[in-house]
């Protein structure tokens, strides 16, 4: 017979005494972790990472190679078996329908004709997965779009689209800007692109694309890239005393703007139990502060 | 006593006509509009800050609450756009039944705008005519993936199921009756006096305008201006599809309407043309179960129903996430139409105005 097993009460769930702040430096979704890389697709750097890798191959050959004759040299020494020469290792192919789309050498007529007017404005110009891409200089943002628009041979009617990306990891440039442009005569797209530093602002493209006005904005909001000679640079999306730029990478998911529970006023603790509950279930560190 | 002064009025954002949270500032001398702009940004819920925290696949499911009448067009934007960012090549047939969902949701999101642009303008008895449609349609989303309005259909590299048994023959059941459908409600609407006089001339923009700012999609080829993505840049199985542009050259509300109409004839067209061409095979591409992606930047834009929705992808060196992802919504792009087609007009034609662009706020706000 076994023993009668005593009826066990389940405890209390603990509730500490005092108010509670949520901790913001110590949740989880808080923690930002920074890009180490910068990724902005260019010819320039994919050839030179097909070099350097191509360069490390190499090295890694001629270094096994050279293991394998002093092996060699060593057994023969020894009157033991040769070893097996090396193989040169080639490269994986992964099993799937999957295509990287690379960069190319850029070969369309438009980008060849951008490059022809804008000579030495132009920084890069390159293809990648049937898409043109045509890097300028900061300065000359509106002459690049003014030549995209009214050039008999280019006719880029519409602005498509107008956004940016945060690269804080870069180190001569914070942002980069990029102008989508549709030409709807001749079917085409175009991607301008500029590269722009911290605190620099570059011409606005209202003058030429009127459809422009909002989508600076939103880039003014998410971003905090100011539009020079624009004609009402304010927030569109958050509220005008929004503090921060969302989309910028040191902008966290959660946290700001969140209103914590106004515990002093919190008489019978009604309050903090109800929170205390609540962060169990989510499974959030609620921590108590120190006495001052 | 009287003075001729102006007044500023707001006009939402918690208004029944304004299709969500819009806010539009008015300044009005009597009845006649002599400023309007408008303010967004009520419904910004920061889905791109969400997408970069997000994988491939766990992104699209955001896609759905932006514009939530045409959830469908979202996931295929997003699916092409992550599929062209990896270059993956997409089965014929996940293809074909993209292409048949993506219009079937086209004609979900045509019949709500025709519901509730008319009820605007005071015809309420159209509303529960498109309604007894879109209900079928709704019906055939749920069929295949399960949700009604948020559906997540595609995956990328295809589908994740096949059609489920029984879709074709409830969808042609659909396809039988839809163009009787569509008479009736021209019954309706189309030489009704009322209905032309709230209309015809009323928010009237070029296509000069149109251009300039950036306006896409049924406004455009109200326009007469023959744009249309699927024609212009295919994706899906568009080009393998036979269907016209519908345009007119009046540019007003009532032409805008006549497009819609076209516009959902030609989408049954294709619809038809999925069912009878459905090809066999594989549904879904081989794709590993993690995506890395590689530095690149794409932009891929597709035929909303609305207009050109495009996503705009930059991807990192073994990243399992966007990088960056930025979606050009229409109806964002549309919105700043509202002022050059209101002003100098009636206070009523704002909201004929409103409603003939066909705006979603999820969309405008994200």
């Amino acid at each position: 017979m076994s023993e009668p097993i005593e009826p066990q009460t389940p405890a209390e769930p603990e509730v500490p005494a005092g108010p509670y702040v949520y901790d913001y430096a110590a949740s989880p979704q808080r923690q930002i972790v920074l890009p180490k890389t910068v990724p902005l697709p260019s010819l320039k750097a994919y050839r030179a990472e097909v070099a350097a890798q191509q360069a490390a191959d190499e090295a890694k050959w001629q270094k096994m190679q050279a293991d394998y004759e002093t092996a060699k040299a060593k057994a023969e020494a020894e009157g033991k078996e040769a070893p097996k020469p090396p193989v040169k290792p080639v490269p994986r192919k992964d099993d799937n329908d999957m295509k990287t789309p690379w960069p190319q050498e850029a070969k369309d007529p438009d980008l060849l004709r951008l490059q022809e007017l804008l000579g030495d404005k132009v920084e890069e110009v390159f293809e990648q997965a049937g898409e043109l891409t045509c890097q300028v200089r900061k300065e000359a943002l509106l002459e690049t779009l003014r030549f995209c628009r009214e050039d008999a041979s280019l006719k880029y009617e519409m602005l498509a689209d107008q956004t940016g990306t945060h690269y804080p990891a870069a180190k001569d440039f914070a942002f980069s800007v990029v102008y989508q442009l549709t030409s709807i005569s001749r079917r085409k797209r175009l991607r301008v692109r500029i590269l722009v530093p911290e605190g620099f602002e570059p011409e606005s493209a209202c003058s030429l694309y009127p459809g422009a006005n909002w989508m600076e904005r939103e880039t003014y909001d998410m971003l905090g890239i100011r539009f020079k000679d624009h004609p009402d640079m304010t927030r569109i999306l958050c509220p005008e005393d929004w503090e921060g730029y969302p989309l910028r990478k040191e902008y966290p998911t959660v946290g700001w703007g969140q209103r914590d529970i106004d515990l002093r006023e919190d008489r019978g603790g009604v309050l903090m139990r109800i929170a205390m509950e609540k962060a169990g279930q989510m499974g959030i560190n609620l921590k108590q502060p120190q006495a001052d | 006593m009287f003075k001729n002064e102006e007044m500023e009025i707001n006009l939402g954002p918690q208004h029944p006509s304004t299709h969500g949270v819009l806010r539009v500032k008015l300044r009005l001398d009597g009845e006649t509009v002599v400023k309007c702009t408008p303010i967004i940004g009520y419904l910004h819920r920061g889905v791109e800050k969400i997408c970069e925290n997000k994988t491939f696949f766990q992104g699209q499911v955001w896609t759905d609450r932006m514009d939530y009448v045409a959830a469908i067009s979202n996931n295929l934007g997003w699916a092409e756009g992550v599929e062209k960012l990896f270059g993956i090549e997409v089965p014929r047939r996940a293809r074909y039944i993209r292409t048949m969902l993506t219009e079937m949701n086209r004609l979900a999101s045509h019949l709500l705008w025709l519901a509730t642009h008319a009820l605007d303008i005071g015809a309420m008895t159209v509303f529960l005519y498109t309604f007894r449609e879109r209900e079928y349609l709704l019906d055939l989303f749920e069929a295949f993936c399960g949700a009604r309005l948020t559906t997540t259909a595609f995956r990328i590299g295809g589908l994740r199921e096949d059609l489920p048994p029984g879709f074709i023959k409830q969808a042609q059941a659909f396809q039988g009756i839809f163009l009787d459908c569509l008479e009736e409600y021209e019954t309706l609407l189309s030489e009704n006096r009322i209905w032309k006089k709230r209309t015809v001339g009323v928010a009237k923009i070029s296509a000069e305008d149109c251009i300039a700012l950036g306006v896409t999609g049924p406004v455009l080829r109200a326009a007469g201006v023959p744009y249309d993505i699927r024609k212009a840049f295919p994706s899906a199985a568009y080009a393998e599809m036979d269907f016209e542009i519908p345009t007119r050259p009046e540019a007003d509300t009532y032409a805008r309407y006549l497009v819609r109409l076209a516009e959902m004839r030609q989408s049954h067209r294709i619809i038809q043309q999925c069912i009878d061409g459905l090809p066999e095979g594989p549904v879904m591409a081989k794709i590993p179960k993690i995506l890395k992606s590689e530095v690149n930047e794409v932009y891929h834009s597709i035929e909303a129903p609305k207009g050109e929705l495009g996503y705009y992808f930059v991807g990192e060196k073994g990243g399992t996430t966007p990088y960056r992802m930025h979606v050009r919504a229409p109806s964002f792009v549309n919105m700043q139409a509202l002022s050059k087609m209101v002003e100098g007009r009636l206070l009523a034609d704002v909201i004929a105005a409103i409603g003939t662009l066909d705006v979603v706020l999820g969309e405008i706000d994200r």
